[in-house]
């Protein structure tokens, strides 16, 4: 269970002593474990601030976390970057990049092994194993951030804009892809998009959030039926869903 | 590109060409240039009668012993200076001083330490090796990613992992580049302090003989062997380099 209570977050201005930078302004939801949620709102708003705070790298100026009771920086948080060359090791190989998390906890070899197959194995990269990370496409490398995210068995796992870099069709599998995996392994995750196709087709509830600073504008159920496929996208239910969230949507001036 | 090796053969039979021209022709006294026959012949010579071997072999130990030891000390000092910042501005005057004095010029200090021996052409060729060592260690760890680091530290990855993990790795190839750097630099501070501080045997010890008493054919012949074993070892280096930090620009 995620509780956050009138989160804000203010940054000091380098030029100016008397004003501070309101990011984030008084937001508040809760998740149920096991839960999809996505975070909807225009590039820049403050998104991926939430998600340092939440992950317990960075520190709010006022307001509550709680990841199962426990604050942010005590509790297991995984986190999923959109800039996958940067945020892997280059000079590991596939499983070495899974198991990162792993061995950083002490887990034995054949602990680490074990794990590391069985999600390679599900997302179908296991005989890439043992190249080098860089030598992937950028769908798999990304789908190797995914498998070490959830190697790390996150209580809450945090996804920032991961596929915004590939094409149109290279995301829609690797969606896919996650669900897939996260119906095995039902973790709760926080996934941060600029894409309301995309925080539609994964989620089970979608936060939108309005431009900087970022409040939270609505929350919408999505009540699509899982396992959920790409024919879902073309439905009269995703449009209408679609629709609702536009209404809550508040562009930028 | 077809046929890459003729273009590695090119420039030099160009010079090779020109050098031969002058030198038969005597447009250049041969107290200065030898000819290209001449100085091949003594190459022939030098490795024929042996007489070059213990030369090759003491200038090939005192780099390698220099540089070994330039590593040891300057790349853990670099390190730590990108990863702390009190270190980094405890050294930066230090590092950055002595970086602008040519290691040359601290010959007198190194022979007032050291004495006359191998130990002050080994302890100055590890001097500014280790210079440049450091810098490049440093840069190494200043120029790694952000965001892997962040990464790891949301695994709550724990100080020395994170170094041992993450920062050392992201710093390899950083650190190679200056190694490359480093071992050309030891070969050359080696041959200069053999001609400068006195010893039995060495490169640079007979460069400075064959000049002395104009054996101009050998000395020509005693560069071009230093020349070839710079050229062997960065090649070595690379190789090396493309094994070790395989990721290097991927």
């Amino acid at each position: 269970m995620i509780e956050v209570e009138n989160l804000s977050k203010e940054f000091p201005q380098p030029k100016n002593e008397i004003k501070t930078l309101k990011v984030l302004d008084n937001i508040s939801f809760q998740i149920k474990d096991g839960e999809l949620v996505a975070f909807f709102g225009p590039n820049g708003c403050g998104k991926t601030t939430l998600l340092n705070i939440l992950s317990g790298i960075d520190k709010q100026t006022s307001g509550k976390i709680l990841v199962n009771q426990k604050e942010a920086k005590e509790s297991r948080v995984g986190f999923v970057f959109q800039n996958y060359n940067e945020s892997m090791l280059p000079w590991r190989t596939v499983a070495g990049n899974v198991e990162l998390a792993l061995e950083i906890q002490g887990a034995d070899e054949k602990r680490k092994k074990q794990i590391s197959n069985h999600l390679l194995n599900k997302v179908g990269l296991i005989e890439h194993k043992d190249k080098y990370f860089y030598e992937l496409s950028g769908g798999m490398k990304q789908l190797i951030a995914i498998c070490r995210a959830f190697a790390y068995e996150p209580e809450l796992l945090l996804m920032d804009e991961p596929f915004s870099s590939l094409d149109y069709s290279t995301s829609r599998k690797m969606e896919l892809e996650l669900l897939d995996i996260w119906k095995e392994n039902k973790k709760t995750i926080i996934f941060v998009s600029h894409d309301i196709d995309e925080a539609i087709f994964l989620a089970d509830k979608v936060i939108v959030l309005s431009p900087r600073p970022a409040k939270i504008k609505g929350i919408i159920e999505i009540k699509l039926p899982r396992p959920r496929n790409l024919d879902i996208l073309s439905s009269k239910e995703f449009f209408e869903h679609r629709n609702e969230i536009l209404k809550l949507f508040e562009y930028e001036k | 590109m077809k046929n890459k090796k003729i273009y590695y053969i090119i420039v030099p039979f160009i010079i090779l060409v020109i050098w031969a021209f002058f030198s038969n022709l005597k447009l250049i006294s041969p107290l200065f240039l030898s000819t290209p026959q001449a100085v091949f012949l003594k190459i022939i010579n030098l490795f024929s009668s042996g007489a070059i071997l213990p030369d090759i072999l003491f200038t090939f130990y005192r780099t390698l012993l220099g540089f070994i030891i330039a590593c040891l000390i300057g790349i853990p000092l670099g390190l730590l200076m990108g990863y702390s910042n009190k270190i980094y501005y405890s050294l930066e005057f230090i590092v950055e001083f002595f970086r602008s004095i040519p290691a040359t010029a601290l010959f007198p200090l190194f022979l007032l330490f050291f004495g006359i021996g191998d130990q002050s052409k080994i302890a100055l060729t590890a001097w500014a090796a280790g210079l440049v060592l450091i810098i490049n260690s440093m840069y190494g760890v200043h120029l790694g990613k952000e965001l892997r680091i962040k990464s790891a530290k949301t695994m709550r990855i724990s100080g020395f992992s994170l170094f041992q993990k993450i920062i050392f790795p992201e710093a390899l190839p950083q650190i190679f580049s200056g190694m490359r750097i480093a071992i050309s630099l030891s070969l050359v501070i080696v041959v200069v302090t053999e001609m400068f501080i006195g010893t039995n045997f060495g490169l640079g010890h007979r460069i400075i003989d064959a000049q002395l008493v104009y054996k101009i054919p050998e000395m020509y012949a005693t560069i071009f062997i230093v020349g070839v074993l710079g050229f062997l070892i960065n090649k070595g280096f690379i190789y090396s380099e493309k094994k070790v930090v395989h990721w290097k620009g991927k």
